[in-house]
């Protein structure tokens, strides 16, 4: 009778030593890390960026970098900053606390990045933020939203505009055109749900459906249901992505429902076309002004790196971001204090999203929004809408 | 409320195609197949890409994606279950979530994560007793229940049906008459794959596909089958059913007419049902007494 | 070097969970896939009071009952159901927790999360977390270690091969499960304890479908049951997932790679283990 060889004992060195093997490769890539030096003022700056490359939010990640991507490539082709290349570090955070807490400490600590375009996902960014702020490397994140980043630290910046500007700005809208009654379905995510509380402080009880559900939900039927009984002037899709704001415009128009559409600037997505053509014509959306497929900054990106996965609005953020960046490096260099008082001083950027300026926090200013329409594929500019 | 009933058909044929074929499989190889959604997905994006890509047909996309969803199933049986199953039944489990990875990995490679549907454009919608139900999602619902009866004929009325069941029964009884299980075995989990990847494709024409879709396709075939009874294709099909409308139900009424549960809940009901199913009634629905030891 | 101490801090503050966990699923054969559910339980509990209370004793303490009682709620289902059942039970659980986390925005926020946690007066770097966390490990091998040789490891091990014959033995079931659920409970408590305090942010997000998944990984890598064979697996599959971040390949590429390669390296880790990973039962 064979016996069976014991788990633990004699044996256990032997199991070792078969598994040394993949682990003393990945010892070997990590204790070379330790050998990068600092910024000395010579040889490529290295950039860093953090975003979703895998995981649900893989497409901002993609957009964002492709963004930073573009607007680097542009920089080194027209001479670099003060003759040194810019080089981009991308890690991926997963949309998660955990990846990109290590994404930043690599970052940081490894590659010694002098600035960090990142993070993309609001919970990317407030793990990271702890641990820029810490070695007193300067982040702008291009698309965070959550109200908690403004508070995040003193090198800690955004220039994606609060949802606080927006919905002022759509309140406004809701005003103007005579729209009493909005209905609301809200994906529950950190982005949509910060909008949508930013909104009922603006609109209060004009808020007559307020129904939040799992993200990812594609089925909206009996919330349809329901919303046919009901009385009210328009719809906002609040979704985190494309996939779920097209099939709740589709899901609406199915059931009949002939009420306005309103979004914001998410909703400004190719793939809205190429999945719901017919439901999202007519869709409205709250968005920065000049960031659609024919304006420049649209045409060079397609060249360059084809279609965005999103809105061609994240590309642009994360694009001004890394400009933001050149230019704060040319005037002061490479010091992170350096460029964070740089920024504070900012007031007049001219990106491709607007012209805009920091706050005392790190906020934005300045930004304006007009109101994009979806008609025969595309979306077409139209008014301002002021905020006020 | 007849809105509400009709939603929940809809959502209930796409579960119930799923959890049918999963319940085959874990009837009779006892094996947890947590790369389902996976497989559905694989359906759903392969006749995408032929219809709206490669430019073929409907009907041709749609046969060309089972075929390669058949494909896919048949490799991942050989790979991923085949060496396994047979020592211990938890084995591909683990294995079966390694194959979900993997698939995972290999969609985001070929489709990346932007949002895909098979037919684009609004659905020409009906009235039928005040609600309203367009004619594209008539055909899939009818169709599933085809499917079910021709389901329903071959197990029950031939003799190719019969093998199926006896092995469902038990394994090594069927073996010992000369049924020749292990063929069976990769038929019915072939099959289970082409379920799933109609399921996929019915997914990808009335809602849309997007990768991360796969966990929650998985999790509610489960609550289908646990429900409805271990290896019960019947009533793993009727608890598919039953948790769709349970869903709909639970958003869409207005409960004693004073409050609306909220819609974030949605999902935990499909949950609940497994929980409180797996409490007091562990063997579920319809389950038949069988003699063990 | 920063950034190694940080890898040795998340692999630490891994380590209690993931060897609690394997007394479970790895040892008992129990399959358990509600450890992540029990963090989010531990990790909410103690931020929401230390945020509220702003003593960490009180947290602790908090954090302690809810975990127990989730533990006793899991070890009594374990005894009620059968292996299956429980299995897909485990994970109904977890996703109900998650739900009523991301929509009970009353108490936790919901899908914004909880920023600025708060952190123990003795920790703020890195090392010092990952001394901290360091020691919590040592403390939760030897442990286990104990507790693997003792008698109450043999019934467990016993009652995992051949459930019946151990009972027959006098070997209590209901004794020993919830004995091993609560030992698991323990773990995710002190992982929950150090963990979020050490991101300084406690989002939702880090407890999902794939971070199970990382878990099962490490057990079923390292020789489910044996101390020494998960505590290694988990430092090298830590390890080896943020060495990823070092190949340079394209970054869209890199996401589907990882993915693709833990998932053979479960394929290869359970063929070569197929026979001894589950005990054979005799049929017939």
């Amino acid at each position: 009778m064979r016996t069976r060889l014991p788990q633990n004992g004699f044996l256990f060195p032997f199991k070792i030593m078969k598994r040394l093997l993949a682990p003393l490769f990945a010892l070997g890539i990590l204790l070379s890390a330790c050998t990068t030096p600092v910024d000395d003022g010579t040889g490529p700056i290295k950039l860093g960026y953090i975003g979703p490359l895998t995981g649900e939010a893989a497409s901002y990640g993609k957009d964002t970098l492709n963004g930073a991507l573009l607007a680097i490539n542009e920089i080194n082709e027209a001479g670099g900053v003060n003759g040194r290349m810019i080089e981009l570090i991308a890690e991926d955070g997963r949309c998660t606390g955990t990846d990109a807490a290590s994404a930043a400490q690599k970052l940081v600590n490894v590659d010694k990045v002098v600035a960090i375009i990142g993070g993309q996902c609001s919970g990317e960014t407030l793990a990271a933020a702890p641990i820029a702020e810490s070695a007193q490397v300067v982040m702008i994140s291009p698309i965070s939203s959550s109200p908690d980043v403004t508070a995040a630290g003193d090198f800690i910046f955004r220039d994606y505009p609060s949802d606080a500007l927006k919905t002022k700005a759509m309140a406004g809208y809701f005003k103007k055109e005579g729209i009493e009654k909005v209905a609301a379905i809200t994906e529950n995510t950190d982005f949509a749900v910060a909008f949508r509380d930013a909104l009922k402080e603006n609109i209060g009880d004009a808020l007559v459906f307020d129904e939040v559900v799992e993200p990812g939900t594609k089925d909206y039927r009996s919330l349809m249901a329901r919303l046919k009984d009901m009385e009210f002037d328009a719809f906002f899709p609040n979704g985190q992505t494309p996939a779920a704001m097209a099939a709740m415009v589709q899901q609406l128009r199915e059931q009949g429902l002939t009420q306005v559409a309103i979004s914001h600037d998410v909703a400004q997505d190719a793939s809205m076309f190429e999945i719901a053509p017919d439901a999202v014509e007519g869709l409205l959306a709250i968005g920065v002004p000049a960031v659609d497929r024919d304006s420049d900054f649209g045409t060079k990106f397609l060249a360059e790196h084809g279609e965005a996965q999103g809105a061609l609005f994240f590309a642009a953020q994360a694009y001004d971001a890394a400009r933001l960046f050149a230019n704060a490096m040319t005037e002061v260099g490479t010091e992170g204090v350096a460029i964070r008082d740089y920024l504070y001083a900012v007031s007049d950027f001219e990106g491709v999203v607007g012209t805009f300026g920091f706050d005392d926090n790190g906020d934005v200013t300045g930004m304006s929004y007009v109101l994009w329409t979806a008609s025969n594929g595309a979306f077409t500019q139209g008014e301002a809408v002021p905020v006020n | 409320m007849t809105q509400l009933i009709i939603n929940g058909l809809i959502a209930g044929s796409l579960a119930a195609l799923i959890a049918g074929g999963l319940a085959l499989v874990y009837g009779v190889l006892g094996v947890f197949n947590m790369a389902l959604g996976q497989m559905a997905l694989i359906g759903g994006y392969c006749t995408w890409w032929l219809h709206q890509i490669v430019g073929l047909s409907l009907p041709l996309s749609i046969i060309g994606g089972l075929t390669i969803a058949a494909f896919v199933s048949w490799i991942a049986f050989e790979i991923f279950i085949n060496p396994f199953y047979k020592r211990h039944r938890f084995l591909p489990l683990v294995t079966t979530i390694a194959l979900s990875m993997i698939l995972d990995g290999l969609i985001l490679l070929f489709f990346e994560e932007k949002p895909r549907a098979i037919m684009p454009g609004v659905r020409h919608s009906i009235e039928v007793f005040g609600a309203r139900i367009s004619i594209e999602q008539i055909v899939l619902i009818s169709f599933t229940i085809m499917l079910m009866m021709v389901l329903a004929y071959v197990l029950h009325s031939t003799a190719f049906g019969r093998k199926v069941r006896a092995v469902v029964q038990h394994d090594h009884a069927a073996m010992s008459l000369g049924i020749r299980a292990p063929l069976l075995h990769r038929f019915l989990f072939i099959m289970s794959g082409v379920l799933a990847g109609l399921g996929g494709i019915y997914l990808g024409i009335d809602q849309n596909l997007t990768p991360v879709f796969a966990f929650p396709i998985t999790i509610k075939a489960y609550a289908a089958i646990i429900a409805g009874g271990k290896g019960n294709i019947w009533g793993a099909i009727v608890c598919a059913y039953l948790i769709a409308i349970l869903e709909q139900l639970v958003v869409g009424v207005h409960w004693f007419g004073s409050f609306y549960v909220p819609a974030g809940y949605q999902q935990t009901v499909a949950l609940l049902f497994i929980i409180l199913f797996l409490l007091f009634k562990p063997a579920g629905m319809f389950s038949t007494k069988t003699r063990s030891a | 070097m920063d950034f190694i101490w940080h890898i040795i801090a998340i692999t630490c503050m891994t380590i209690p969970h993931a060897l609690a966990y394997n007394l479970v699923f790895g040892k008992g054969k129990i399959l358990h896939f509600g450890p992540i559910g029990v963090s989010l339980v531990a990790s909410y509990a103690v931020v929401i009071i230390a945020i509220s209370t702003g003593s960490f004793i009180a947290a602790t303490l908090v954090g302690l009952i809810s975990v127990v009682l989730l533990s006793l709620f899991l070890a009594w289902l374990s005894l009620r159901l059968d292996q299956d059942a429980f299995g897909v039970m485990t994970i109904a659980v977890h996703l109900s927790i998650l739900a009523v986390i991301l929509n009970w925005n009353g108490l936790t926020r919901g899908a914004l999360g909880i920023p600025g946690v708060p952190r123990f007066s003795f920790l703020s770097s890195v090392q010092s977390f990952a001394i901290a966390a360091a020691v919590v490990s040592l403390l939760f091998v030897i442990a286990l270690r104990l507790i693997d040789r003792s008698s109450f490891g043999r019934q467990l091990q016993a009652l995992a091969e051949h459930e019946w014959h151990a009972k027959s033995l006098g070997i209590n079931r209901t004794k020993v499960h919830v004995i091993a659920f609560l030992v698991a409970g323990l773990g995710a408590l002190a992982t929950a304890l150090l963990f979020p305090q050490y991101l300084a942010f406690l989002h939702p997000n880090d407890y999902q479908y794939p971070f199970l998944v990382f878990f099962i990984t490490i057990i079923v890598a390292g020789n489910p049951g044996s101390v020494y064979g998960v505590l290694l697996s988990t430092i090298l599959l830590t390890v080896l997932k943020e060495a990823l971040r070092f190949l340079p390949l394209s970054s869209a590429v890199m996401g589907p790679v990882r993915l693709i390669l833990f998932g053979i390296i479960m394929l290869a880790v359970v063929y070569w283990r197929r026979d001894t990973l589950f005990p054979k039962q005799r049929s017939i």
